[in-house]
């Protein structure tokens, strides 16, 4: 596995923090989540969110056995200054420290950046405090609903007459894992050439700026302020989705060059609409969208969605099912060959839980057992890793130094 | 080889007189629009990121928006963000000319990123045998909609196709209206996110043991992440999770009107539902709130929202009511609460609310954004440079903040074929005659 050999102190939480710990864990780092009973993982424990079956019943928790895939747990008690003293000692054999708490409160516990240096002096340190460690809201925190409505992401999806507003989190789940971890393998290349560690600074907010496209310099250059524009975009058309036979049930369809028009015309059996003085250029296309939106839908309506996605990428016009939980699982012929999820056992049962999906072609990784139960590996890691005699162990436990 | 490189370096170091993490990696940079975020992420990161363009330029350099709202290869500011950081030339690959060039390329080069459907370099005599053949260091990073080998690896893809077919489109969106996808191209930047860190994996690993290897990049199964879960809830429940307009998970409205625009925040700020009612008690507005009737209510409110410094909730205690007890009190309660945010601004809001530690957040527009005294003050924003014009232009920032080794813009996207020279004549040794035979034959 590619990221052998490397150790990473993992002290994130919730959702964005824990799968910066789960690509390294995936493709082969030794990654030790630091977890608390004192201070639960919300998503051990989220009410509403996705559940478990194990022991016969549903079980609250299936979110962290899906973000802590494949690596160890231990529980320490952080509140306590022995539970810092042993956080240092597993700082001094790690390569890598993670953590997502608010700006500032890895310094007031003791494990601030300057504090780790002093027990690993090549440590490198990613923290992701939302609104950064300075600045007038340092001290603000946030979700990723919050952060995405507040990078404009809300103001610019959606159907232009709806009130902005999304039912999704995606800064969690996109921009902040994905830079984070970035930024850490690139400190890594940094350190295997110079030997030098660094600390690496995620303001949640910032990073997710960074997936708004090119809204951000049409304003600073053209002075516009983007709108929603539903499944529309400026430079395809036909671009949306189409109703296709059945409940609910819809097809994508995108066509960026005329090549496409022409396929699509053909597809369709009406060749002759490509040439059709309305439609026969990309701006003859948007003038007249509504229409042709309406010409497309009425072939696709009588087609189930798989048929037309069959029918049009035989055609190589790009289209795709709009797909339910439902077809992934169950009629996806790429998911399952793929497998892009798992079954994995858990507890007495069995766990769900996403796949790898980067194919190294030499070093090839799938992910291999579902996420730690609270203090799994307490006595492979203060025992074999840390070195302490059982006596302290046990003395650990009593003082609640590992609750 | 190496002599080479370390001067590269050293020159680069002189340059700009920072380290940069990726100074000593050079990027062959094939990527359309599923994967030039990656090559952007690298060539920000300092990687000497060398964009190849057909002769007659690039078709990313039709899209819009332009620079004033007038086309033209040289005013698209989506290949202006998008190609930051890097240099460009110009190869026809299509012709065995500029394939022997490319080679030469791939003999200099640690990183090379494409987008092309499976088989379409082979057909070029270009796979990914014969380039490592000739580079056993190279990494080689393939950006695909459905992967290499797969029964749809022949399909064509495209971001609304990656949200589509990764169970986010379905899920996005009201009820009443078809699937609604997510703005600014989130697939491609989640693909190319991953295509990254595949990347940067694979020159860790090379680090250690010195091969290069191939790296498989699918948008659908990297996308499945930001679907969160939906294939889950169908396995787990058997249930397709749907539409909600814009109720989250938790099934409350956390999407509310206040004087100046909106916010986003569950009623009374969930799980800081005392601290907000202060501040609105101090202010004459908790209306009936303090009654006894709302006490369960507003404590199962607080249960139901994610817990912030406000909340109380911990293992040990029990989960509150369902809020699906409270038919009656929650539409009064939002009442009282919208009564209250329309006194306020969104400024107002963000501040008062999150200094009492309740994390409401604005609805921004990107004026908001670019205008938003937080970010200023972290000075977020970067001036480039485009000489050419004679202007400077403010571009987005910074995802990270590397404390050795910043992250930074080193030059504004390149002009079509800008680095021929330099990289032809001066790095591969080609005369000037060549390059101008090299120029006639459409090689170039």
């Amino acid at each position: 596995m590619p990221l052998e050999g490397i150790r990473v102190a993992d002290f994130a939480w919730v959702q964005a923090g824990p799968w910066v710990g789960r690509f390294f864990a995936n493709y082969g780092a030794e990654v030790i989540r630091i977890e608390s009973a004192k201070r639960l993982d919300w998503s051990r424990s989220v009410p509403g969110g996705p559940e478990i079956t194990a022991g016969g019943k549903v079980q609250r928790g299936a979110y962290f056995v899906n973000f802590n895939c494949d690596k160890l747990g231990i529980t320490l008690n952080l509140s306590l200054p022995k539970g810092i003293e042993i956080a240092k000692k597993l700082i001094a054999i790690s390569d890598i420290v993670t953590d997502n708490f608010t700006a500032g409160y890895m310094d007031r516990i003791g494990l601030g950046y300057q504090e780790l240096v002093k027990v690993k002096p090549d440590i490198i340190m990613v923290e992701m405090p939302v609104f950064g460690n300075t600045g007038p809201r340092r001290t603000f925190a946030g979700y990723g609903t919050g952060i995405q409505s507040a990078i404009g992401l809300n103001s610019i999806s959606g159907m232009p007459y709806r009130r902005p507003g999304l039912n999704i989190a995606l800064p969690d789940m996109g921009p902040n894992p994905t830079h984070a971890t970035i930024a850490v393998l690139a400190a890594l290349h940094h350190r295997s050439k110079t030997g030098r560690g660094q600390y690496i600074e995620l303001a949640q907010l910032e990073s997710s700026l960074g997936w708004m496209e090119t809204t951000i310099i049409d304003y600073t250059v053209n002075g516009r302020v983007r709108k929603p524009q539903g499944n529309r975009i400026p430079h395809a058309s036909p671009h949306g989705v189409y109703r296709c036979s059945g409940e609910d049930s819809w097809c994508a369809i995108c066509v960026s060059t005329e090549t496409e028009w022409k396929s699509l015309c053909e597809a369709i059996g009406n060749p002759s609409l490509a040439t059709d003085i309305r439609y026969s250029t990309l701006s003859k296309r948007k003038e007249n969208e509504d229409e042709l939106d309406r010409l497309v839908e009425n072939w696709t309506t009588i087609r189930s969605r798989w048929e037309v996605m069959n029918i049009l990428q035989s055609h190589d016009v790009p289209a795709g099912v709009v797909e339910t939980g439902e077809d992934l699982v169950t009629r996806d012929e790429n998911y399952r060959s793929y497998e892009y999820y798992i079954e994995l056992p858990y507890r007495d049962g069995r766990a769900y839980c996403e796949n790898t999906m980067l194919g190294f072609s030499d070093t090839p990784c799938r992910v291999r057992h579902a996420a730690p139960e609270m203090g799994q590996h307490n006595d492979y890691v203060y025992g074999e890793l840390l070195g302490m005699s059982e006596d302290e162990i046990v003395q650990c436990y009593v003082e609640e130094v590992f609750s | 080889m190496a002599v080479e490189k370390i001067l590269r370096t050293e020159k680069l170091k002189m340059e700009h007189e920072v380290n940069t993490a990726l100074e000593d990696i050079r990027v062959l940079d094939l990527a359309g629009q599923s994967g030039v975020y990656c090559t952007k992420l690298l060539a920000d990161l300092g990687a000497d990121v060398i964009r190849i363009e057909p002769p007659d330029g690039d078709p990313m350099r039709q899209l819009a928006p332009f620079y004033h709202d007038e086309p033209g290869p040289e005013r698209s500011l989506y290949y202006w963000h998008f190609n930051t950081s890097k240099r460009g030339i110009t190869l026809n690959l299509t012709i065995p000319t500029g394939q022997e060039i490319f080679k030469k390329l791939v003999n200099t080069a640690d990183i090379l990123v494409e987008t092309f459907q499976p088989g379409y370099l082979d057909s070029l005599g270009l796979n990914h045998e014969i380039l490592r053949a000739i580079n056993p260091r190279l990494i080689h990073v393939s950006i695909t909609g459905f992967g290499q080998a797969g029964p749809y690896s022949c399909f064509k893809s495209t971001d609304l196709i990656g949200q589509a077919m990764s169970g986010i489109l379905y899920t996005t969106g009201f009820p009443e209206d078809p699937p609604t996808s997510l703005g600014a191209s989130q697939a491609y930047h989640m693909v190319s996110a991953n295509a990254a860190i595949g990347a940067l994996i694979a020159l860790q690993y090379r680090d250690l043991i010195g091969n290069g290897q191939n790296v498989d990049i699918p948008m659908q199964g990297t996308n499945l992440r930001m679907s969160e879960m939906v294939p889950f809830t169908y396995w787990v429940s058997g249930r397709n999770r749907q539409r909600s307009g814009l109720e989250y998970y938790r099934m409350q409205r956390d999407n509310f009107d206040c004087k100046d625009g909106r916010v986003i925040c569950s009623a009374l700020g969930g799980g800081g539902a005392e601290q907000m009612l202060n501040w609105m008690e101090s202010e004459g507005m908790a209306g009936d709130l303090r009654d006894e009737k709302y006490v369960d209510v507003i404590a199962a409110m607080m249960g139901a929202a994610p817990p912030g410094r406000g909340s109380k909730r911990n293992v040990n205690q029990r989960p509150p009511k369902s809020l699906k007890d409270y038919p009656d009190e929650i539409p009064h309660i939002e009442e009282v609460w919208q009564t209250f945010l329309n006194t306020h601004t969104m400024e107002e809001l963000f501040v008062g609310a999150q200094t009492r530690g309740v994390r409401l957040m604005p609805v921004n527009n990107v004026k908001n954004v670019v205008e938003d005294i937080g970010l200023k003050e972290r000075n977020y924003f970067v001036d480039v440079s485009h000489p050419e014009l004679e202007r400077i232009f403010t571009y987005p920032g910074a995802p990270y903040r590397l404390s050795e080794t910043p992250w930074r813009i080193s030059r504004r996207a390149p002009l079509i074929g800008e680095h021929n020279l330099e990289i032809y004549g001066e790095e591969l040794g080609y005369g000037l005659n060549e390059i101008e035979e090299m120029k006639k034959a459409g090689t170039i």
